[in-house]
């Protein structure tokens, strides 16, 4: 069972790598957004998934990402794949930074921390003009890469997840998960969760930066309007509760069909989507809180590995 | 000779505001036997337990484990130690498997780890329960498992909020009996328990706390004969 599950996985991989081939223009931009949605969703759900810290911030990673390539790019005329990959150090540097204090919180202090770290970072790219060009944002140099940045979005979503499941199959994931069932005990039986907490939001910051650098140099055009928006953590966090946070397969599953519910409304409705996409948000958190997967994970007795 | 002991609380002293939860308490435990704490609800005895782990930081005094000055310490710096405890309220990982709930506790060798949880759910009679979600068991296996996970991290001493809490008395023997056993394998054990059976039956010697100041302490049949301990309990 084992293997043909795995069989299926690597076909289907191998069939998304080919997509480009046949793929219409159009065709490639939606894979390629969907990508960068379960990037982030996963990423999401490595922090507040595991651990329970629920990041209402973790845009400010994408942003931070987006601006840093993005000046490499320009500034220093880097290649955009190390400019992106520079882009997650960026988002790292920034987890580092911030989680020394901010992870001292607990539970909705935490979450207005990371709220506000959204909006300090969005009036600090702002305010420095010189290196962020501000309010009128950044201008990459003109580039048809979207097959390109389709292959970079891809493996950064295929990589977060096989880190998920690496994690979550491990003893250090089993640690991360006492975090969140029960802070006090897991002190008790000799975790530090300090330390835990902190690796796991370095972990969770560096795919949101590389995706952020990708997106950059995707759009080609960046401001601080359109990379540290709120709607971005929000989504993100839809989507990882509507699949089932704290699994491995959840926030993929999450990702997909939301994002896809999004496109096919939002082509017909302009502004019905945003509705029922609130409601979705309300139907989860008081009916599913463990969403999709993680219903059927505790009814079945799935493994922790869906 | 001067006894060599594995725990010294000196004159401890933890507030809450205006509220004296343990007034200058002083306690020592030698090693390899059994001590338990009572005292009136409200009298101190979860807020010691949880100074001596570093979940609360003491106003006042000093605690010694083996010799070396734990205050300041971490709870997860206590526990490496060799400090062990579980809860007045239960506190397994309830998401996690039975199993997985003591996996998480050791740093050793996984096959190594894996055979240990074994036998300590064998030990509290929950094996049969491995792969059950902890939040799934009823309140008596919690305890017994939460008992287990402490046991994972082979602590020297072992702290037991109220451990007989909920626990059917056929479980209950055995669980008083695994008590002993640890105590004959030279561990350390301190028991706050509102059953005075058990507390009378499995402790060497006994403190006993009344708004947060040590009243008394001594073997079990002082104890039963104290004059102030009675008045604590039962008024005057």
């Amino acid at each position: 069972m084992r293997r043909a599950l795995f069989a299926a996985l690597v076909a289907g991989l191998g069939l998304l790598a080919l997509y480009p081939m046949v793929a219409t223009g159009y065709g490639i931009r939606f894979m390629l957004q969907l990508f960068m949605w379960v990037a982030l969703a996963q990423s999401w759900n490595l922090i507040s998934g595991l651990t329970g810290y629920v990041s209402f911030g973790h845009v400010a990673f994408f942003g931070t990402g987006a601006y840093a390539a993005a000046i490499l790019i320009t500034a220093h005329g880097w290649h955009w794949v190390p400019a992106s990959f520079t882009g997650g150090i960026a988002g790292v540097v920034l987890a580092l930074i911030i989680g020394y204090p901010c992870l001292r919180l607990k539970g909705p202090y935490f979450t207005i921390a990371m709220l506000g770290l959204n909006e300090v970072m969005r009036v600090l790219v702002s305010y420095f003009e010189g290196l962020t060009g501000g309010g009128l944002g950044i201008s990459l140099p003109i580039l048809y890469a979207s097959v390109e940045i389709y292959y970079g979005m891809g493996l950064a979503a295929v990589i977060v997840t096989v880190v998920t499941y690496l994690i979550i199959t491990s003893r250090f994931g089993l640690r991360l998960m006492t975090i969140r069932e029960d802070e006090i005990a897991a002190e008790a039986m000799g975790i530090d969760t300090s330390r835990y907490k902190l690796y796991a939001f370095l972990l969770s910051a560096f795919i949101p930066g590389v995706v952020g650098g990708l997106h950059a140099r995707d759009q080609g055009y960046i401001e601080p309007l359109s990379v540290f928006p709120l709607l971005t953590t929000i989504t993100m966090i839809v989507m990882a509760l509507f699949g089932g946070k704290g699994t491995v397969w959840g926030p993929v599953l999450g990702a997909v069909l939301l994002f896809v519910f999004q496109e096919l409304v939002w082509a017909q409705f302009l502004y019905l989507h945003q509705i029922l996409f609130g409601a979705i948000i309300v139907f989860v958190v008081l009916l599913m809180p463990r969403g999709i997967l993680g219903v059927l994970q505790q009814r079945y007795h799935l493994p922790r590995t869906i | 000779m001067m006894e060599n002991f594995i725990l010294e609380v000196r004159e401890v002293t933890k507030r809450f505001g205006g509220v004296i939860a343990v007034d200058r308490c002083s306690i020592e435990l030698a090693p390899g036997k059994i001590y338990g704490l009572i005292g009136p609800n409200g009298s101190g005895k979860t807020t010691l337990f949880n100074c001596i782990t570093g979940l609360e930081p003491r106003d006042d005094g000093e605690i010694r484990y083996k010799g070396a000055c734990i205050d300041g310490l971490k709870p997860h710096q206590v526990a490496r130690r060799g400090i062990g405890r579980t809860f007045q309220i239960i506190r397994v990982f309830p998401e996690l498997t039975a199993l997985e709930n003591l996996l998480v506790a050791t740093w050793q060798p996984l096959d190594v780890v894996h055979r240990r949880a074994l036998e300590l759910l064998q030990l509290v009679t929950l094996e049969r329960l491995q792969n059950e979600y902890a939040g799934n068991l009823s309140y008596g296996q919690q305890r017994l498992l939460e008992f287990a996970r402490v046991l994972m991290t082979d602590p020297e001493l072992i702290l037991l909020d109220e451990p007989a809490a909920g626990v059917n008395r056929t479980l209950l023997n055995e669980l008083l009996q695994a008590i002993r056993n640890l105590c004959a394998q030279g561990k350390t054990i301190f028991i706050v328990e509102h059953d005075m059976k058990v507390i009378m039956d499995l402790s060497e010697k006994i403190f006993v706390l009344d708004h947060g100041e040590k009243i008394a302490e001594g073997p079990p049949g002082a104890i039963q004969t104290n004059e102030q301990v009675m008045e604590a309990y039962f008024g005057r």
